[in-house]
């Protein structure tokens, strides 16, 4: 059963649609990525689920129950946000303990409970200090504290992460994930941050100007995306234009302007269809040396840039068309150099041309 | 230097504070320690009699109280008009908030004679409003020459200064803590008694001060709406002095009050800032 539903989700400000006709579930337990660029409608989804906006149409369900018109104090959503709001004149404990004051739960049961809470977030000690006192991270779990310490059925978070440093970012994107999965706790997960969705999510939806593209898997979001937006909003891609010639199932052959290529694609594309061959930098070779049956094009050095652990070379195929090509780079290449790319047909990845 | 430097920016405020108001007090201070004359403003005969005079008179706490009672009851309607009204405000859209703030201050605009006079015209026994009642068969209100009156006068003057000093506190709540309280299951009242109205404090503190004061120091809108029936401090303490020529006794009297006011706030803060932290 659906733990939070989603349905013709729409919601209009005046001439603009934020949300449009959005339906998606997550499963119990499950932790659903809304990701995609600022101002796509992913915040305005979850402030809807929250209570705080209210739909111009579509129905949202939480478990069985139907919350379309309830008040957000009747939803019993555990809510963080970006900015945490954590309530500055209350100390780190009375902030976590609001909810379950709010609850009518006995004085004796909720300093238990928050002393409990506390600790798991490794926050013991510090339930006297003011949220002021406190640093990004220790504010966040804080906020994380206060959001599972009542029990919600759900966990919605805004953006958790954004406000803290790229070290703190990742260490707490693992913290998050095994929080979530102990509490067993069914999570929207609002994030711009693609990387973030992809570690973080069971499912990822993707959203575009309020409309939901796709909602797969990370890994099918990221290796089989249906349309050329998606592909290109997921991690690093080429995109190389051509047209569809031949088809056998999910395998293609795309005649592009550097050369023929064999690959998979999304099932509507007949042959004749305008396509877009998404290829990953990483599953690019460079050199002659690649395994049978890969795709080979010609080509010629543009720049290469040493990246650390990886080295960037960018290989102009066509008029006008440059492929990225990432890999630990053996031979260093020079600017002008001719090479040979290649690439297995599972690297290319067809989706319609302009979708 | 530089510190220095900044120092010398209190020097505006401090030579103006000490001139007009720190050496006059003190002036006031010594005249109410001489004894009164008729035939000089004060003999410079030190005594204690005007103050013994002043605490031994039922009459002077009577209007004492009377002052303090307006006061607190000018501040707690001005309070209860101008919260809805700052948080509206503080919460419009930019452009509205400017018209709004305009309508806000416009008592403000009009002289303080002038404002009373029209308030006068409305209340009085063959006023508008009495006018208007007795066309419908009503019998007249007694709306002037009594405490309404001067009550109604200073609420409608002093609500601009409350609602300029909440406006400011209100405006930096960040609206999600509001969201966030209501997430946890406070319902909208409960939202803003536990987290609005305490972290708007600040402003209601520095709003209630201000119109407590300016309520009990107020002399034209009670004499006027009042009629010389209400008797507030400073309307006795001026009368004393160009009625009775009795300077000392109307300073010694300034100087009570003076002290009562400071005592007054002092119990208030305390007051306020044990509800702010219960047990400690």
């Amino acid at each position: 059963m659906a733990e939070i539903g989603l349905r013709g989700l729409t919601k209009r400000f005046g001439e603009v649609t934020a949300v449009s006709g959005l339906t998606l579930e997550a499963a119990s337990g499950e932790l659903v990525a809304l990701l995609g660029p600022s101002g796509c409608g992913k915040t305005t989804t979850l402030r809807m689920v929250a209570g705080f906006e209210t739909p111009t149409a579509g129905r949202i369900t939480l478990g069985d129950r139907d919350v379309t018109g309830e008040a957000p104090e009747h939803r019993n959503c555990g809510m963080v946000f970006q900015h945490y709001a954590l309530f500055p004149h209350l100390t780190v404990a009375q902030n976590v303990a609001f909810g379950l004051q709010m609850r009518r739960v006995p004085r004796a049961d909720s300093e238990r409970r928050v002393a409990a809470i506390l600790d798991k977030v490794g926050l013991g000690g510090l339930g006297r200090r003011l949220p002021r006192e406190l640093s990004g991270g220790q504010q966040q779990r804080t906020a994380l504290a206060r959001a599972l310490v009542i029990n919600p059925s759900v966990l919605l978070l805004d953006e958790p992460l954004a406000n803290l440093d790229a070290k703190l970012r990742e260490e707490m994107r693992f913290y998050i994930r095994s929080l979530q999965r102990e509490f067993g706790i069914t999570t929207l997960y609002v994030t711009h941050d693609q990387a973030e969705a992809l570690v973080l999510a069971d499912r990822v939806a993707v959203l575009m100007d309020g409309v939901l593209r796709q909602f797969d898997a990370p890994e099918e979001i990221y290796h089989r995306p249906r349309s050329a937006a998606v592909a290109a909003f997921i991690g690093l891609t080429n995109l190389l234009p051509g047209t569809v010639v031949s088809r056998a199932g999910e395998a293609m052959v795309v005649d592009t302007p550097a050369g023929r290529v064999r690959g998979r694609g999304v099932p509507d594309l007949a042959p004749g269809a305008r396509a877009m061959l998404s290829i990953r930098p990483e599953h690019i070779d460079l050199g002659g040396e690649a395994a049978d049956g890969a795709n080979r094009l010609r080509g010629v050095v543009v720049e290469r840039t040493f990246l650390g652990a990886i080295t960037d070379v960018r290989v102009q195929v066509g008029d006008g068309l440059v492929l990225r090509v990432q890999g630990r780079a053996t031979a260093p290449q020079r600017g002008g150099e001719r090479v040979t790319v290649s690439f297995p047909d599972d690297a290319a990845w067809a989706v319609p041309a302009d979708a | 230097m530089a510190g220095a430097a900044r120092h010398l920016l209190l020097a505006p405020a401090a030579v103006l504070l000490l001139g007009f108001f720190v050496l006059p007090y003190l002036n006031m201070l010594v005249i109410s320690v001489m004894t009164p004359s008729p035939t000089a403003a004060y003999l410079h005969v030190f005594t204690l009699r005007n103050y013994a005079a002043i605490v031994g008179d039922a009459f002077t706490w009577g209007v004492i109280w009377h002052t303090i009672q307006i006061g607190v009851l000018t501040t707690a309607i001005a309070l209860a008009v101008s919260y809805p009204l700052a948080y509206h405000l503080a919460r419009a859209p930019r452009r509205r908030k400017g018209l709004l703030m305009a309508l806000v201050i416009s008592p403000l605009l009009v002289g303080v004679l002038i404002r009373t006079y029209g308030w006068m015209i409305l209340l009085q026994d063959t006023g508008l409003i009495n006018q208007a009642r007795a066309a419908l068969g009503l019998r007249p209100l007694a709306l002037m020459y009594n405490d309404l009156g001067v009550l109604i006068g200073l609420v409608h003057v002093f609500i601009p200064f409350m609602v300029l000093a909440i406006t400011g506190p209100i405006q930096g709540i960040d609206p999600e803590l509001e969201l966030a309280a209501r997430s946890l299951g406070a319902g909208f009242w409960r939202t803003f008694w536990r987290v609005t109205f305490p972290l708007s404090m600040p402003g209601v503190v520095a709003g209630t001060i201000l119109v407590f004061v300016l309520t009990i120091s107020s002399y034209v809108i009670p004499s006027l709406l009042g009629g010389f029936k209400v008797l507030t401090v400073p309307i006795l303490v001026i009368r004393t002095i160009t009625e009775l020529f009795n300077w000392p006794g109307g300073s010694a009297f300034a100087i009570l009050f003076f002290v009562i006011t400071i005592a007054v706030l002092w119990a208030y803060l305390r007051a306020l800032g044990r509800a702010a932290h219960p047990g400690s």
